[in-house]
């Protein structure tokens, strides 16, 4: 019997495969967009092996809950957030109150971003795409993991207010101040690794 | 069912068919199976903080380094060479914990018993040809590896 | 300007504000060089940001991560009760005779037939069996010669501490 070729297929008849039990076009699905998943979950958790695991059970759930896919969003779209609530979860799950405790005490504290003197120049204006990429990495990585989650969610999943509130289980209050420190610290950040180079 | 051997020779020449038997098994099968071991720890860190272990040698770096391993440094533990007796099984302890041991099913294929601590973890069964390698590994703490390197030398 | 005016200036920039209030915000920066440069630098984190994902590669071969997946997806699913192999000697053994000499001449028989491989191909290629709490899944490269058997279990099982031996 000849092996199907699902690379040309696209990714709504692929899922309706899937969903019929198709798991050589689930695999499909798997080797197109297992890239993005695993960026996801790596850009949240900053440890390439939990990103690697989460995606991975993220992919599993995937299957599992096939059939409750509707094509209310693009297939990846759906699957992101799978992986985005799996790293959440394990976030909650980790005992990581030391720095996170030091952040909020910087909100708490009245909000020291808002002492931060305002960057006056764009501190990536003329950076190549490839450096910017890296900088934006070193200044994520040094970011607390909520204050980083909210800017993934809302820079890159580009949620609302809203439904980064849902997703985090806080007020939107809290989304919108954790968002505003997170960007000013982001900034300084970035204008000190200008500064560096 | 009754079988009665006749001969003119009477035993003497069953006790020639056993002999010829006899070198039939001995030349037939002469063969033992050489192997080396590793126990190898795998981690993305330039030195393992055990001063005593050294990367491992090149072929088995190379190896490893083709196959879809997130490591890129690798380092030897402990290395044993042992044979294995045609027919038989021969073991090679790697550790405190580990132990592999190695049985002759045919002369081609080989029946890999690896134990930790004294318990069985894994058995398989599978050809191992000379120069080819097979690689038991798994994840250990601080995302590090750890492998054990199974080498067929003779 | 104070902490609710930020937000309101942050909720400006990300489309998050009522038409009307939004009117308001954009007046006022018209006129307030501070809300103005501030406005700026929150705009230029955005846009670095979004120009910017990072781009990463998962670093696990195709077939290596599919393989943990589907496993998993297998452990999910029930499976028939496994039917016990019949042994291809069976029939051999029915025919070996309790007497010295024949049973040597079946002996001579086996040995000449694995001498000559007779029996060998009937061996699977590779089985396995993963004891404890473990499981397994395996990665075979052909062209390097070279076979990889992970094997799934706690990573503070003691085996997988080389380092602290």
């Amino acid at each position: 019997m000849a092996e199907t070729d699902y690379s040309s297929a696209d990714d709504p008849t692929l899922v309706r495969n899937a969903q019929a039990g198709d798991l050589g076009a689930f695999e499909e699905l798997v080797a197109r967009h297992r890239d993005k998943i695993y960026g996801r979950a790596l850009s949240m958790m900053r440890n390439e092996q939990e990103a690697i695991d989460l995606s991975q059970e993220a992919w599993v759930k995937g299957w599992q809950r096939l059939n409750q896919f509707q094509g209310e969003s693009s297939f990846p779209t759906w699957l992101t957030r799978i992986v985005i609530n799996l790293c959440l979860d394990q976030l909650r799950k980790q005992k990581r109150r030391q720095a996170e405790s030091i952040e909020a005490l910087d909100e708490d504290a009245g909000g020291v971003e808002r002492q931060m003197p305002v960057v006056m120049v764009n501190p990536t204006e003329r950076l190549e795409r490839g450096e910017l990429r890296q900088r934006i990495d070193r200044a994520l990585a040094q970011l607390s993991h909520e204050h980083r989650t909210v800017l993934v969610l809302h820079e890159f999943e580009e949620m609302e207010y809203k439904t980064i509130a849902k997703t985090m289980d806080c007020s939107i209050g809290t989304v919108m101040s954790r968002l505003f420190y997170a960007r000013r610290k982001l900034a300084a950040l970035l204008a000190d690794l200008k500064k560096e180079n | 069912m009754k079988f009665r051997i006749t001969s003119p020779a009477g035993p003497g020449w069953l006790a020639a068919l056993f002999l010829l038997l006899a070198g039939a098994l001995t030349t037939a099968t002469a063969k033992d199976l050489k192997f080396q071991a590793y126990l190898v720890w795998a981690a993305n860190t330039d030195k393992s903080p055990d001063p005593r272990h050294k990367p491992v040698e090149e072929e088995v770096r190379r190896k490893l380094r083709e196959l879809p391993l997130r490591w890129s440094n690798y380092f030897e533990v402990n290395r044993v060479t042992f044979v294995v007796p045609e027919g038989k099984s021969g073991t090679a302890s790697l550790s405190e914990k580990c132990k592999i041991e190695v049985a002759d099913v045919n002369g081609q294929h080989v029946e890999v018993s690896l134990i930790g601590k004294g318990e069985p973890v894994l058995k398989r069964t599978q050809p191992l040809a000379k120069g080819k390698m097979l690689v038991l590994g798994g994840d250990a703490p601080d995302s590090t590896g750890w492998l054990v390197v199974l080498k067929r030398t003779d | 300007m104070n902490a609710e005016q930020e937000l309101k200036l942050q909720s400006f920039l990300d489309g998050e504000l009522p038409e009307a209030e939004a009117r308001e915000v954009a007046a006022w920066l018209a006129r307030d060089a501070d809300a103005k440069a501030l406005h700026s630098e929150l705009r230029h984190t955005r846009q670095a940001l979004k120009q910017s994902e990072p781009n990463a590669l998962l670093p696990e071969s195709r077939e290596f991560f599919w393989s943990k997946i589907q496993r998993d997806i297998a452990r999910l699913e029930p499976t028939p009760a496994a039917t016990p192999a019949v042994s291809p000697f069976r029939w051999l053994r029915r025919l070996l005779v309790p007497t010295g000499s024949l049973a040597a001449l079946a002996l001579a028989v086996l040995v000449a037939g694995g001498q000559f491989g007779w029996f060998s191909g009937r061996l699977a290629p590779a089985t396995e069996t993963a004891m404890a709490n473990a499981s397994t899944f395996t990665y075979h490269d052909e062209a390097n010669g070279t076979t990889l058997v992970w094997v799934s279990f706690p990573a503070e099982t003691e085996i997988a501490q080389p380092a602290a031996n």
